[in-house]
């Protein structure tokens, strides 16, 4: 449908068609007070779009769906449904949840497929707002925001929008034709994308204050990579996660795929980047591809669903295992990965269990590639964009729970780079709570 | 249980069928090379579809089906325009003989229908003659729509008093009078049926009926070059009134005829409840669309092991036998009540019972959002067991009888404070 599979690797799988979505949502036991619903960190609603399909309202689906979450297509693709929504789902109890995800992503390209518009575009309010950042959280706000008549601009660094969602993903979890859908009908609320447009100069975020926008959302997502060891660069075959997806998504793919073909790459890193990173790697063509965790298979912060997917892929899991330096030669080419095997020492309280390395057990996994996988943190010097903006020493921003407001009037800020790495639905809530607590603000100083 | 055998054989208007289950006349019983198929799987016998005397040309509409789905559950009903057979009585004759000639042991009912006497006489009388072991008058296919044919006939009880006499002087196998369901009440023709000597009921044709209109074009389904129209409806929706019908022809004493029942049976469960209400054999047509011939396996087999787990010898012991507490709603004992008793270590926590209970009974509910658990308040309890058919886990909601003392709660009075403004005089 809305998938490209033309090539393996680019295709998402196909989701679900109109029979298997309402025989899906058959199985829906239609709760009172349903426990999927209070779930979603978005509150995208399952209980109340899965009731709208089962009683053949499907465009009143679609308008549950959209109206609460403008990216719930995304949402439906890439959350780890399984730990939210459907792991409340009552049906569990007589057999199995009912595939949430997979229902909320068909009605998303069915919606497409058919046509059907949920918003129409509202009559301008006359106020102007900036968006800094495209990433899930951006979007969402502006969406939201432009609903209510907000003129809303968001501006983008990168040469296309979409943020992590297209430059953090492989396009076989999530496709860019699926995104161009969404941001198409975000486009068609009203919301301007200005795309290589970063704001970056000293205090340019704090200024588009001044420059006519009531006011300004925060919204630049992690993209510094953690490093195993900062003082390494300009090594040959050795990437970041943030480089090596983004390679996937622009002119240098098919470079990195020559690269790829028939080596042996190390990923190191135990969570969902570097499981992309691995299990992309693998898709790619590489011969062998080994993920390198410190800890074992259970610890790993990667949904389990993601990790036997990799297996399945042909990654091999080279578990207990901590790196401890790169092996380089002397044309600066990685060649390797210098290991030292641990073991697990007891759990402290609910504490994951810590690795020990085990002494002398040093060892050297060769790899024409290494990529690390090991965590984002916001860019260094990302505090100068708004320097009178509060930020704790991870550089995240600090901003109120309950409003995204900043320690700056008119500034609010959402997504990864205050929270830290976190989901999508995640980020599309802040949008939506930031846009609410904007919409209140203005409100108020017009009174 | 294994080795223990069952027969599942039913004498039938002296007739002997190795089991009850026949494929009734229909699409499914259009052709000799069909029906060998049927007696293969294990059909006991066949209502052949129904002949005519080539005076007519018969042309089926197109399309002439439409299903009556229910969310995704397929073919809940079946809608259709079809007539009655379109080959010549030749080649359907000639299929009697082949069947006979391959099959001795299975039993072939002609369905017939004519237009006149002479015809109706012909056609029994061309049947009789080449195998056929029973006939079957076809006074109930609900798309003839020329007076003095198919249901027309069947609501019209002279007609069917005088083309059964008919066909009983023209031979001297049995025959049945097929009844249309599209009355209010069937044994009136039936007894006209058994004036003109009918020796047994068949029951029901399809029920008249709509299954679906087109939300783009406005028309009936199945539409036929740009027309709908009312028509037969069968399958597991039709269920209930076939069983209704062959209730009320089994507690007819002056009827006293066995009876062929039909409508919506698909398993042996459905055909067992045909049995239990005075049917001796079952038809089946849409089952068949539906599955294939393959179902009358299931149908054999899961009647035999209910018979060996409740030592039940011959099928006859079985036939009627729901029918002495088969009463008249004024028959119930009023002073038995009882309520819901709920097992809520299975409960699953959807809380469906809730809603229900809130806007379709006794308000009996309370929940318990943290545990997500009703508790039941009894005497609220009006034990419609409403909150039992929405329950995804079955049995986990039973009834539970109460004693003689016990009283339900009066229901709830919202305008007790507006007395002053009530209108309302004693009746008188």
């Amino acid at each position: 449908m809305f998938v490209n599979t033309s090539e393996n690797f680019t295709g998402m799988t196909q989701g679900f068609g109109l029979d298997q979505a309402v025989a899906e949502a058959e199985r829906c036991l239609l709760c009172h007070d349903a426990p999927c619903s209070k779930a979603c960190p978005a509150d995208t609603d399952p209980g109340t779009f899965i009731r709208k399909l089962r009683l053949k309202n499907v465009t009143g689906a679609i308008r549950t769906i959209k109206e609460n979450n403008i990216l719930g297509g995304a949402c439906g693709v890439l959350c780890p449904a399984a730990r939210l929504c459907e792991k409340e789902c009552c049906a569990t109890g007589i057999g199995r949840p009912v595939e949430i995800a997979k229902i909320q992503r068909f009605l998303v390209e069915h919606s497409w497929e058919r046509n059907f518009k949920v918003f129409e575009p509202a009559a301008p309010n006359g106020k102007s707002v900036a968006v800094v950042g495209s990433g899930p959280a951006g979007l969402s706000c502006a969406a939201e925001l432009a609903k209510q008549g907000c003129q809303v601009t968001i501006f983008e660094a990168r040469p296309e929008a979409g943020g992590v969602i297209r430059y953090g993903v492989p396009s076989y979890r999530y496709d860019v034709n699926f995104l161009d859908h969404e941001l198409r009908e975000i486009k068609e609320l009203g919301v301007e994308i200005r795309c290589n447009a970063p704001i970056r100069g000293a205090g340019e975020a704090e200024n588009l204050l001044q420059k006519g926008y009531a006011a300004v959302f925060v919204a630049t997502g992690l993209w510094d990579a953690a490093r195993l060891n900062p003082e390494v660069s300009n090594v040959d075959g050795l990437m970041t996660s943030v480089e090596y997806l983004a390679s996937l998504r622009d002119e240098q793919f098919e470079i990195l795929r020559n690269k790829l073909k028939g080596s042996t790459v190390a990923v190191i890193g135990g969570g969902s980047v570097a499981i992309d990173c691995a299990e992309s790697a693998a898709k790619l063509g590489a011969e062998d591809v080994y993920l390198v965790y410190r800890r074992s298979f259970v610890q790993m912060p990667a949904e389990e669903v993601e990790r036997i997917e990799a297996l399945a892929a042909g990654v091999h899991f080279l578990l207990l295992n901590q790196p401890v330096d790169f092996v380089i030669n002397h044309h600066r080419k990685i060649m390797g990965l210098r290991l030292v095997r641990t073991r697990l020492d007891a759990a402290v309280g609910s504490g994951r269990r810590m690795p020990k390395e085990i002494p002398g057990s040093e060892w050297v996994l060769n790899a024409d590639i290494v990529i690390e996988a090991i965590g984002n943190q916001a860019e260094s010097g990302s505090q100068n964009w708004y320097p009178n903006v509060a930020v704790d020493r991870n550089r995240l921003i600090q901003a109120d729970a309950e409003t995204r407001q900043t320690s700056v009037a008119g500034i609010f800020a959402g997504g990864d780079i205050v929270r830290g790495p976190a989901l999508v639905v995640d980020a599309v809530n802040d949008g939506k709570v930031a846009a609410k607590a904007i919409l209140e603000q203005l409100s108020q100083q017009e009174a | 249980m294994a080795g223990k055998k069952v027969d599942l054989s039913v004498d039938f208007c002296v007739i002997k069928f190795e089991n009850p289950f026949l494929l009734s006349s229909s699409p499914v019983s259009n052709s000799a090379e069909m029906v060998a198929k049927a007696f293969e799987a294990g059909w006991s016998g066949v209502a052949y579809k129904t002949l005519n005397s080539d005076r007519v040309r018969i042309v089926h509409p197109s399309p002439r089906m439409n299903p009556y789905h229910y969310g995704s559950k397929r073919l809940v009903g079946l809608q259709n325009v079809e007539q009655i057979s379109d080959r010549s009585l030749k080649d359907n004759l000639l299929d009697f003989l082949y069947l006979k000639k391959n099959y001795p042991d299975k039993i072939i009912i002609s369905s017939i229908m004519g237009f006149s006497n002479e015809e109706w006489a012909y056609l029994a009388k061309a049947s009789e003659d080449n195998g056929a072991d029973m006939l079957e008058l076809n006074f109930s296919c609900p798309h003839m729509t020329i007076e003095g044919s198919g249901h027309k006939v069947g609501q019209a009880n002279h007609l069917i008093e005088k083309f059964t006499e008919t066909v009983k002087k023209a031979v001297s196998i049995p025959v049945l009078a097929k009844m249309t369901p599209n009355i209010t009440d069937m044994t009136e023709p039936a007894l006209f049926a058994k004036q003109g000597g009918a020796d047994a009921i068949a029951a029901i044709n399809t029920v008249r009926g709509i299954s679906q209109i087109g939300l783009d074009d406005w028309t009936a389904r199945p539409k036929v070059a740009g027309i709908g129209a009312i028509s037969g409806t069968s399958g597991p929706a039709v269920k209930p009134i076939g069983l209704r019908f062959i209730a009320d022809l089994a507690k007819c004493e002056q009827l006293g005829l066995p009876l062929s029942g039909q409508g919506g049976i698909e398993t042996w469960i459905d055909a067992l409840e045909y049995l239990l209400l005075g049917s001796t054999t079952v038809q089946v047509t849409t089952g068949i669309i539906h599955y294939g011939y393959r179902i009358v396996e299931e149908m054999i087999e899961g009647l035999s092991d209910y018979m060996v787990e409740r030592d039940i010898e011959r099928v006859a012991d079985l036939i009627g036998k729901a029918l002495p507490t088969l009463q008249d709603t004024d028959k119930f004992d009023l002073e038995s009540q009882g309520v819901a008793s709920y097992d809520l270590d299975r409960c699953v926590g959807c809380g469906q019972c809730l809603i229900v209970c809130n806007d379709s009974a006794g308000q009996a509910l309370e929940w318990d959002s943290q545990l997500r658990r009703p508790r039941l308040i009894e005497d609220k309890c009006l034990s419609c067991m409403v909150c039992s058919f929405v329950c995804p886990v079955s049995g986990l909601i039973s009834y539970k009888p109460q004693p003689s003392d016990w009283q339900r709660r009066e229901t709830a009075v919202m305008g007790e404070q507006l007395e002053a403004e009530l209108k309302l005089a004693a009746f008188k």
